[in-house]
């Protein structure tokens, strides 16, 4: 997606302008250095602990068998998660996309099992997510009505939806062939990871080195000055809810391969899930912050955080404590680092 | 089963009382714990049967999810409509009693379906025993590990579909009391998932991560059990691998044919909104109800899904319910 009528004009703001960089001619603090760590470097560190502990208490974390197991387990919300990020880039946020999923994947499963043959169902699914997208990109861009409320409604309504194409019930009798792409490995990696990484690199590639890109982070940082630097912030605001609820129809072939069915209540809470991911991420709600990489991670501690509580036998019920407990810690070491940056 | 003949027999008796009387179109709300959930769309299958077979109109009700809060709503709206009859499946046992109670006294029969609710207020109970359920999936999984090891004997773990919910802590209580019965198996794990396939896929992976020499599992509902069976089905462990789950929607009858589930713990939803609804209208005809009846569980696997007794709680539209008594 390109700009057309202002191609010739200089953009200026850029991801990379948010942070200095690691090596930028500045003097080398204590003060400096915490300055110049990427937005990530919580949710990194963070989980990079957790492994070490967990590879030292829990004797079968480190097996091939549970890593793989944890990729499986992680493709799917990490997915869901960049689409999120992308919204949340522009100041903007998608609490659609677990119902979006439900919807998604039962249309799927629908269109699978009554013979519409595979290929054909998964491109009719992909349509399905990105006319949601786009309706959501225009009710948010078009009729100016809050992101907030526009998603909570379809939270509601793609619900609806896929409990009425459903009739309620869980879809089965799907080809052997969809069950086993989730089951299936290449190079020795699941093929659930591979789908998560090549989501990663496209979006990630889409916000780093195109115009559009470099358009979403500017709307989000200011919204009113990227209008006035000519940005076509409705064409912007599409792209961003046509990507994350395109990305949800994504994810939702994923999961019924994983799970071999489809239900409408599955996918329930996703959204949540998915935000925290984008926040541990390093990602602001307020907009123009936040990197595909950062959702990766995040969503990547969650999973380690839910396959450790069963490793190391935590109570159920403390396990939802301490993933709450963790977000509200690492947003707030996230936030005085902002701070620092900001030079407070 | 006397109880089931005598529910039977007491059925058909009002049948013959409901014949004359059927001109007068009446109205029975069916109020349901969730309607995204296939068991739920069972029990309104069955009501609907029922009220073809009474000419009587029947209210579909229920909030999508789970919520008690969303449930009084619906309970008191439905009141309010003045129905016949009002059928309703309780979410959570403490905050439905008052509202259930409410009801009875203003002059509505209310039948309580499959879980129960703080009153006594209310004219019969319909219910599966689930701790006599959780027992059945005690013994089915202590058959399973013999069968496939050679003894009863081995490590096991339980996925708990939600935490606070009465039925499947029955359920759950029954399965642990059951396995005492077992000596050389050990109950080593549990843990409680927010009714979502996938998460009882993660946790079903986990713990067999935690515990590889684990020799089953049993999963306490639907969600539970196909999300189980679908981790047996990735790590190929079929034949070697013991797991026994309630209900029998879509997704764990699949499982149960292609090996990944041994045995299913089948309640009879479809009864439940059958019966709801000839009893909430023998009770707004005056008649006196059982305060309690008992709908009973079944254990179904591979070897006997195609026995025509059991076909028809596997799959509803092999049920071939006209007269009542052909349970």
């Amino acid at each position: 997606m390109t700009g057309g009528r202002d191609s010739g004009r200089p953009i200026t703001l850029d991801p990379g302008v948010l942070r200095p960089g690691l090596f930028s001619p500045e003097r080398w603090t204590m003060r400096s250095l915490l300055r110049r760590l990427p937005v990530e470097t919580y949710v990194v560190s963070f989980t990079v602990a957790l492994w070490v502990i967990l590879a030292m208490t829990a004797p079968n974390f480190l097996t091939e068998a549970n890593i793989s197991n944890m990729m499986r387990q992680t493709a799917v919300a990490a997915i869901i998660a960049i689409g999120v990020l992308c919204t949340i880039v522009i100041a903007g946020i998608d609490l659609s996309v677990g119902s979006v999923v439900a919807f998604c994947g039962v249309l799927f499963a629908q269109m699978a099992s009554h013979g519409f043959g595979v290929p054909a169902s998964i491109v009719l699914t992909l349509l399905a997510g990105l006319i949601v997208g786009l309706i959501n990109g225009l009710a948010v861009g078009k009729l100016g009505i809050p992101a907030f409320i526009v998603t909570l409604a379809g939270l509601q309504a793609y619900r609806g939806l896929a409990l009425l194409i459903s009739g309620g019930m869980t879809v089965g009798g799907l080809p052997s062939g969809i069950k086993e792409f989730a089951r299936g490995t290449a190079i020795g990696v699941p093929n659930l990871f591979w789908a998560m990484l090549a989501v990663g690199v496209s979006v990630y590639y889409l916000l780093r080195y195109t115009r559009a890109g470099r358009y979403l982070y500017a709307m989000g940082s200011n919204a009113k000055a990227a209008r006035r630097q000519g940005i076509d912030t409705l064409r912007i605001t599409i792209v961003a809810y046509v990507i994350s609820s395109s990305l949800a129809a994504f994810a939702s072939i994923l999961l019924v391969s994983r799970l071999s069915i489809a239900s409408p209540s599955m996918a329930n809470a996703y959204e949540l899930q998915a935000i925290a991911a984008v926040v541990v991420g390093g990602a602001s709600l307020f907009g123009g912050r936040g990197t595909v990489f950062g959702a990766i991670v995040g969503a990547v501690l969650f999973t380690t955080m839910s396959n450790g509580a069963v490793l190391l036998d935590i109570d159920p019920f403390w396990e939802m404590v301490l993933e709450g407990l963790l977000i509200a810690l690492v947003v707030y070491l996230d936030n005085l680092q902002k701070r620092r940056q900001a030079g407070f | 089963m006397s109880r089931k003949a005598m529910l039977a027999l007491s059925i058909s008796g009002f049948a013959l009382l409901a014949a004359p009387a059927a001109y007068a179109q009446d109205t029975i709300a069916v109020i349901v714990k969730a309607t995204t959930s296939e068991y739920w769309q069972w029990v309104f299958k069955g009501a609907e049967a029922a009220a073809k077979q009474l000419g009587v109109k029947v209210d579909e009700l229920g909030t999508p999810k789970d919520d008690a809060a969303g449930q009084i709503a619906v309970l008191e709206s439905a009141a309010g409509a003045s129905p016949s009859a009002i059928v309703i499946a309780p979410t959570i046992f403490e905050a439905l009693g008052d509202p259930i109670a409410a009801v009875s006294k203003a002059g509505i029969p209310v039948i309580v379906i499959d879980s129960g609710a703080k009153t006594d207020n209310y004219a019969s109970f319909l219910t599966t025993n689930n701790e006599a359920g959780g027992k059945a999936a005690a013994d089915a999984l202590a058959a399973c590990i013999k069968e496939r090891r050679g003894k009863a004997a081995g490590k096991v773990g339980y996925l708990t579909a939600m935490a606070g919910h009465e039925s499947l802590d029955s359920r759950d209580r029954g399965f642990v009391e059951g396995m005492k019965a077992y000596p050389d198996i050990k109950v080593v794990g549990n843990r409680v998932a927010n009714n979502e396939e996938a998460e009882g896929m993660n946790l079903a992976g986990d713990m067999l991560t935690k515990n590889s020499d684990l020799a089953g599992i049993f999963a306490d509902n639907a969600q539970m059990g196909t999300g189980a069976g679908a981790t047996v089905a990735e790590q190929k462990l079929g034949p070697k691998f013991c797991l026994v789950a309630f209900d029998s929607d879509s997704g764990e009858v699949e499982h149960l044919k292609d090996g990944s589930i041994y045995a299913l713990i089948i309640q009879d939803p479809y009864m439940m909104g059958f019966g709801g609804v000839w009893y909430g209208y023998a009770a707004a005809h005056g008649a006196r109800l059982p305060k309690n009846v008992d709908t009973g569980v079944g254990t179904v696997t591979k070897a006997t899904m195609n026995d025509p007794k059991l076909a028809g709680l596997l799959d509803v539209k092999k049920r071939a319910l006209g007269p009542y008594l052909g349970n």
